[in-house]
């Protein structure tokens, strides 16, 4: 499905894109991106298809907003009730809707009674029961705990599978993009970058998608040399390997961008293998079960080491350390 | 300064005593509920009876009150609803508007009222060549209660309507329910517990109304005026078994109203 909403005001918004199964509209807090939900759901002016000049009743949409919106004089199965015509088969509807979702046993339930988890579950079958085309999400990992909202996640995601309708989530969430099926970025009021999340993660579009998508590390330099099987980017201190990218050309000024989990200590390999530096620890700090590494030294990196990689190393303030990334992991985007 | 005299400033400064906040309180809820407990003995229940038109009293405070009360809900709602959603430029103005009906000393508002809707003022003149006299008949006396009530209900209703989630309301149009039927479906149930209270605060206040009606509607009487009536032409004893009969219509509703919204955790 092929979306197109232009918004002038609390924002300016622009915003066109696919929404392919669950697809994720990553953005910043404050970007606009509820605002975009509410303008396709018909609740604020905005010009944009599909929907245009309906009513937000008439509007074929599921909409889950952040925290669900359940209402709470009404039992769960009467919240997905809601949307039915009134008749007999109603309630059964309802129940039958319930039980897709696992929570049948909870239909007597008001959802001040429910977990949060539940509650996400009762707003989707309520959502579901209009048969909308599109399904709405607005941050839906935001009410959930840490301990279960993977869980959480898989089976929503697993869900809106089962149920066929194409869903647009929008989050300031990378992990919740990684999930998806199609993903867009938000930025500036715009959709810079839109694919699957492979590809998106592997090669944003700018430095300020990058930033949003979880790299760290990003170096100025210029394009040194391009060759059949890839090509050398290099600044005043340094040079890097990095696999051949389109619209490159020697000389041109480029920023590299490499996440911090993608370096590797290196001091095996010595000086002859490819993207070795030989840099100094600056800043050490623990990260649950990962060590976070701050080098200086001819450039400035940020290296997450995994527990495994931490065994045996005894890493110090101000030692020498050699590190490594392989030519795949540097992302050369044009200034 | 001796250690005992710092000792007994830092003694001084600590809070009052569980008990002593508690004697206080009931010190103040029997000097609250004192003149109630008085009706009790100052009752002459040997010889309770009604004065001669007390029951006629009754009658028309209770239909009228009730008349006035339907036509308060009816206009206020509408009222309440739309100051509660509608946010414009200048709404402080009108919220001040709101609240000088309900500032404005009863006695002034009937004057007010006599001067707006009296036989010979420019709008009761009108009113009076369709036939229709707005002092000293019923309709006079239903007007002086629904100003008496409706800045209340206004107030009251409107806090309740606030108090609704606007996004429960925005769900309810995506899941296909149109205005009217979001009104009715989620506004409502959700806003009964303060708009009742409305509706209790106004009963009280049209049942209860005497200086506006004293002076737009003396006829015909209804309870407060009655009091006030055998309160001068008969004395004091005889105005207990009507006042009796005052509270036990008009309290009852707004107390089990108050009792039942600070019981009742909401679903």
């Amino acid at each position: 499905m092929d979306i197109r909403y232009q918004l002038e005001k609390p924002v300016v918004l622009d915003v066109q894109m696919q929404v392919r199964d669950f697809t994720v509209l990553l953005g910043l807090s404050g970007e606009g991106k509820t605002l975009l939900l509410k303008a396709i759901a018909g609740l604020i002016p905005a010009r944009g298809h599909p929907f245009a000049g309906l009513a937000a009743e008439r509007r074929p949409i599921g909409y889950l907003p952040q925290g669900y919106a359940l209402f709470p004089h009404l039992r769960a199965w009467e919240n997905v009730a809601f949307p039915l015509p009134r008749g007999a088969g109603r309630r059964a509807q309802a129940m039958n809707l319930l039980t897709r979702v696992g929570l049948a046993d909870l239909a007597e339930r008001y959802p001040a009674a429910l977990s949060g988890g539940q509650r996400q579950r009762v707003a989707l079958a309520r959502a579901l029961a209009r048969r909308p085309e599109l399904l709405l999400l607005d941050e839906p990992t935001s009410a959930l705990d840490m301990a279960t909202r993977d869980e959480i996640l898989d089976e929503l995601i697993r869900e809106v599978h089962d149920f066929g309708v194409p869903v647009l989530a929008v989050s300031h969430d990378p992990h919740l993009a990684m999930l998806a099926d199609h993903m867009a970025v938000l930025l500036d009021g715009r959709v810079v970058q839109e694919g699957p999340p492979r590809a998106v993660f592997a090669r944003p579009a700018t430095m300020r998608a990058a930033r949003l998508l979880g790299f760290r590390n990003f170096l100025t330099g210029r394009v040194a040399e391009i060759e059949r099987s890839g090509m050398v980017v290099a600044g005043a201190d340094w040079r890097l390997r990095a696999d051949l990218q389109h619209g490159m050309r020697p000389g041109m000024a480029v920023t590299v961008a490499i996440r911090s989990e993608d370096l590797v200590p290196g001091e095996a390999l010595g000086g002859a293998a490819p993207n070795v530096l030989k840099l100094q620890v600056a800043a050490l700090r623990e990260e649950g079960v990962a060590l976070r590494v701050r080098m200086g030294g001819t450039v400035c990196l940020d290296m997450l080491l995994p527990r495994m990689q931490c065994a045996g190393r005894s890493l110090v303030l101000g030692a020498e350390l050699w590190v490594q990334v392989a030519p795949e992991h540097v992302h050369v985007m044009a200034e | 300064m001796s250690d005992a005299a710092t000792l007994a400033i830092v003694a001084s400064r600590q809070p009052p005593a569980r008990w002593l906040a508690t004697l206080t309180a009931a010190a103040v809820l029997v000097f609250l509920l004192a003149p109630f407990a008085a009706l009790v003995f100052a009752t002459d229940w040997h010889d309770f009876q009604f004065a001669p038109g007390d029951l006629g009293a009754i009658r028309v405070s209770l239909f009228y009150s009730g008349l006035a009360l339907m036509l308060v809900v009816l206009a206020g709602t509408p009222l309440a609803w739309w100051l509660a959603h509608c946010h414009y430029r200048g709404k402080w103005l009108v919220d001040a508007l709101l609240l000088l009906p309900l500032l404005t000393p009863p006695l002034a508002m009937g004057i007010l009222l006599s001067s707006f809707y009296g036989p010979y003022a420019p709008v009761g003149g009108l009113f009076r060549q369709a036939g229709l006299y707005l002092t000293n008949t019923a309709p006079a006396f239903v007007l002086a209660q629904i100003y008496g009530a409706m800045p209340y209900y206004v107030l009251a209703a409107r806090a309740a309507f606030e108090g609704v989630s606007e996004e429960l309301e925005q769900i309810s149009r995506t899941l296909g329910r149109n205005r009217w039927q979001t009104f009715w479906l989620v506004t409502l149930p959700l806003a009964r517990l303060g708009l009742t209270a409305g509706v209790a605060l106004a009963w009280v206040r049209a049942m209860g109304e005497f200086g506006i009606v004293l002076i737009v509607a003396y006829f015909p009487q209804g309870i407060p005026v009655k009091l006030w009536v055998n309160l001068q032409d008969i004395g004091l004893s005889a105005v207990y078994p009507l006042l009796w009969v005052f509270f036990l219509v008009a309290v009852p509703l707004p107390l089990w109203l108050g009792l039942r919204s600070r019981r009742q955790g909401m679903f």
